[in-house]
């Protein structure tokens, strides 16, 4: 019995860190139809964004955080916003319709969901899920700052999860999160 | 001959033996730059370029003092983030990381076998560039390294190596 433990102990320890240690990449794809037809593809391991993250010193980026004036947020208090729908119950809470535009705004499974349709001409959708844990990393800095390497770290211990999907009528735009380092 | 001098000369011998294979050796563990262009049209020109990357050190230890400040000091803010970048992807395993693909051309840039590498096809031309890694990571820490120019000065210095 003893033996069995160990072994199971030794097990989950060995997959935990196998896990913790997996290459996690964050895929980009850009379809674009019509006359400018082009499709680029971008595969960047996280664990690059990690390093060279905190080895950029602009001014607005520095050891992985980047300055946000409040002028940038006109007046609105994102903080606030994203503490008020973090602590909210799961549901939808905000949707806006109008003849153009249908705009979602919920929370789901621990996921910021942003879904927008544009119903003119352009026909565009746009989804976004963003993990809350990435959210709470992004703004764990301070007050006027974005820590990005936080997120990035933050991302790396997400599963496979599609963050970002753009269609309209002449192009497609995936951004996604998984272990595979090619898209196809 | 002295007595003696047989052993001197020996040595010499050893010593120039373990120069060049201390040099060998770091010629084989940098790697090689590959460069190829291929022009398309009939007889445009083609050039292929092999070069060892220890090369490209020795290459920015002998060009001039002057240009080669004046690059440090452009790029010095991005050194840290290209070290850094390229020993990290030194360690990712081998694959795609950027692929555009367009009517007119197709550009590709690889990570392969401890290089980085970059494949060109647009109508006129194939371009094939392979840079090892190590290199970059090598440059980078040797700009990295040099001081910074005082204000006024760096234009009133003789042109010359870097050190």
């Amino acid at each position: 019995m003893k033996r069995s433990l160990l072994t199971l102990t030794a097990i989950l320890l060995t997959a935990t860190w196998a896990l913790a240690t997996e290459n996690r990449w964050l895929h980009v794809k850009v379809e674009e139809g019509g006359e400018k037809a082009e499709i680029v593809r971008i595969n960047l391991p996280l664990s690059l964004a990690e390093k060279v993250l905190p080895a950029i010193h602009t001014k607005e980026l520095h050891e992985g955080r980047v300055k946000v004036s409040e002028a940038k947020f006109n007046d609105v208090d994102l903080r606030a916003i994203l503490d008020a729908l973090r602590t909210a119950p799961e549901n939808e809470f905000i949707t806006v319709e109008s003849a153009h535009e249908n705009v979602r705004v919920a929370k789901s499974a621990g996921n910021l969901l942003v879904k927008v349709r544009d119903g003119k001409e352009k026909a565009e959708n746009v989804e976004v899920t963003i993990p809350f844990t990435v959210v709470d990393a992004l703004l764990s800095g301070g007050k006027d700052e974005l820590d990005v390497l936080a997120a990035v770290r933050a991302l790396g211990a997400i599963g496979d999860t599609v963050l970002v999907t753009v269609n309209d009528k002449n192009s497609k735009v995936r951004i996604w999160v998984d272990s595979r380092n090619t898209i196809d | 001959m002295p007595a003696g001098a047989g052993t001197v000369a020996g040595g010499v011998g050893v010593l120039v033996l373990g120069a060049a294979l201390a040099g060998g050796a770091l010629v084989y563990d940098m790697g090689s730059i590959w460069i190829s262009v291929r022009a398309k049209q009939t007889g445009g020109e083609s050039i292929r370029l092999v070069v060892p990357a220890a090369a490209g050190p020795v290459a920015l230890w002998l060009a001039p003092k002057k240009h080669v400040r004046e690059a440090a000091k452009e790029a010095r803010p991005w050194l840290p983030a290209i070290k850094a970048a390229a020993e990290e992807l030194r360690n990712c395993p081998d694959g795609p990381l950027v692929e555009v693909t367009n009517p007119h051309e197709k550009v590709h840039i690889t990570k392969q076998g401890g290089a980085l590498v970059i494949d060109v096809d647009d109508p006129n031309e194939t371009v094939h560039v392979s840079v090892p890694l190590k290199m970059v990571g090598v440059i980078a820490a040797q700009l990295e390294a040099m001081p910074e120019p005082e204000r006024g000065k760096a234009a009133s210095e003789p042109e010359g190596s870097v050190l």
